[in-house]
């Protein structure tokens, strides 16, 4: 469920679960991780795009259902941890091709991003507190993201925005109108970072981690894994399985 | 000749990069007559019935084309010491009581563009061109990273500087990096004197308290990160790779 390929100097990933809006499962978490691991030297840009008509619609919710003793949540929130922390260290710049919908843990992923590309009428935003969910584990990087302030109301707001608010508030950098033309104009946008030098890309990757540095990470992961198997997670999780994807 | 103008016109002062003949490039010579000119401003700032507002502009077409790199090619210890001097020349122009506006009236490029970011507002016309393009020549804009990070927040600044090249005015304005835009250059004077006419209005003090909490907020005067930035920035700028592609940009 996860794909990758190097296209000349851009490594692209792949969500690759079309069929479910590319929901998150551990095991396509844990293969995120692991392909960005192994992104090859020759790779001087990443790509991280959803295939289908949706970048990612957030964590397979319904696996839950059969894990009650919170595995399969605690799974899902540490490997949303590590994958966006290892898209934050990277030395090469990371586009994310967001079309359609980057929704709660989709919407995570994007605090991976250095350029972030949308549609004017996807949807995006973290509707996960009403679940009984905190999406604290998120919170730091999207705060390094797009400012304190809309870390706050995506997180703490239970609604979507558009692709062209999200552009209006830091949350993505660049609006298409098509969904279709997102992925194609980030591989575009890709291959221009990938063919600047990639000395000055690093130094310059490593000099804004030092000057404006993702506070608290580990803690924002700590918040969300005590929340799982609340009694008000209990209570409210199982209107997820109720709704249709 | 003095290569920076500082003119004052009761609670308005005007300070002019005055090197049109090279873009307004900043020059070891440029900067020494900027530091002078704040030198110069600073005192004056903190008693009563002196100029309460700062406006920084460029003489000519541009508003200011970036570092004079073509000077200290080849030579390491001159482009630190130019690089160090608009490091702190950056803090001490953020450190002024009074408010800055900076009237970017053409290509405010690299180092000149984060001179705009250092003011408390930027106003432009639609048609500029300002940017980072430091990345495409193999060099990193760490000196003006904390700025423009300052000004528009961390993952727009990660956006705008990987991403290197130009834009025009009204993207600058989209993306948080210019406060106030005109539609074309010939309505600039017009809008920035009603700009500064009502900053000009308010009550200096009660500026100057608001500009030092926010100048504390940010951390704005801290002169340490922008000195390693400039370290950084030389270092980078001394490779192989970054002197080839100078050379190639330059012609020289």
């Amino acid at each position: 469920m996860i794909k990758s390929a190097l296209q000349g100097n851009v490594f692209e990933i792949t969500l690759s679960r079309p069929e479910k809006r590319n929901a998150l499962t551990p095991e396509m978490l844990a293969d995120l991780r692991a392909a960005i691991a192994v992104i090859p030297k020759e790779a001087r840009a990443l790509l991280l795009s959803g295939e289908g008509a949706a970048f990612c619609a957030g964590f397979d919710l319904a696996l839950c259902k059969d894990s009650p003793d919170g595995t399969v949540m605690r799974a899902l929130l540490t490997g949303l941890h590590e994958c966006i922390a290892a898209l934050r260290v990277l030395e090469i710049p990371v586009v994310i091709a967001a079309q359609g919908a980057a929704i709660a843990g989709g919407c995570a992923l994007l605090g991976g991003g250095d350029v972030i590309l949308t549609n004017a009428d996807a949807k995006l935003g973290y509707p996960v507190a009403r679940l009984g969910v905190s999406p604290a584990v998120s919170a730091p990087f999207l705060r390094n993201l797009a400012g304190d302030g809309v870390a706050r109301a995506r997180e703490l707001e239970n609604g979507l925005i558009d692709g062209r608010a999200a552009l209006a508030c830091g949350l993505a950098h660049e609006c298409l109108e098509a969904p279709e033309a997102v992925r194609s104009r980030a591989l575009e946008v890709a291959r221009d970072l990938a063919s600047k030098p990639g000395h000055a890309m690093a130094a310059t990757k490593r000099w804004l981690a030092e000057i404006a540095p993702i506070s608290l990470a580990a803690q924002g992961l700590s918040v969300s894994l005590a929340r799982v198997g609340s009694e008000e997670e209990k209570r409210l999780l199982p209107l997820a399985w109720s709704t249709v994807r | 000749m003095n290569h920076a103008l500082l003119a004052i016109a009761g609670p308005v002062a005007t300070l002019t990069l005055n090197r049109a003949d090279a873009r307004n490039a900043l020059s070891l010579e440029l900067l020494q007559d900027l530091h002078a000119a704040v030198d110069a401003l600073a005192p004056c700032a903190s008693g009563g019935g002196s100029p309460h507002v700062l406006v920084v502009t460029g003489a000519g077409k541009a508003f200011c084309a970036g570092m004079d790199l073509k000077a200290v090619l080849g030579n390491s210890t001159l482009a630190l010491e130019l690089l160090s001097s608009l490091a702190l020349f950056t803090v001490k122009l953020r450190a002024l009581p009074m408010v800055v506006v900076a009237k970017v009236n053409g290509a405010a490029i690299g180092g000149g563009c984060g001179l705009s970011c250092v003011c408390d507002l930027a106003i432009t016309h639609a048609d500029a061109k300002l940017g980072y393009p430091e990345v495409d020549l193999g060099v990193c804009p760490a000196v003006v990273a904390p700025w423009l990070v300052r000004k528009v927040g961390a993952g727009r600044a990660r956006k705008i500087l990987l991403t290197g090249g130009l834009m025009s005015g009204r993207e600058a304005h989209v993306c948080g990096m210019i406060d106030v835009l005109c539609e074309t250059g010939a309505e600039l004077d017009r809008v920035t004197d009603d700009v500064v006419r009502r900053l000009a209005a308010g009550g200096p003090q009660a500026l100057a308290a608001t500009k030092k909490l926010l100048n504390e907020l940010d951390s704005s005067l801290d002169e340490a990160i922008v000195l390693k930035g400039a370290q950084l920035s030389a270092s980078v700028l001394a490779t192989p790779d970054a002197q080839a592609r100078l050379r190639a940009k330059l012609g020289a």
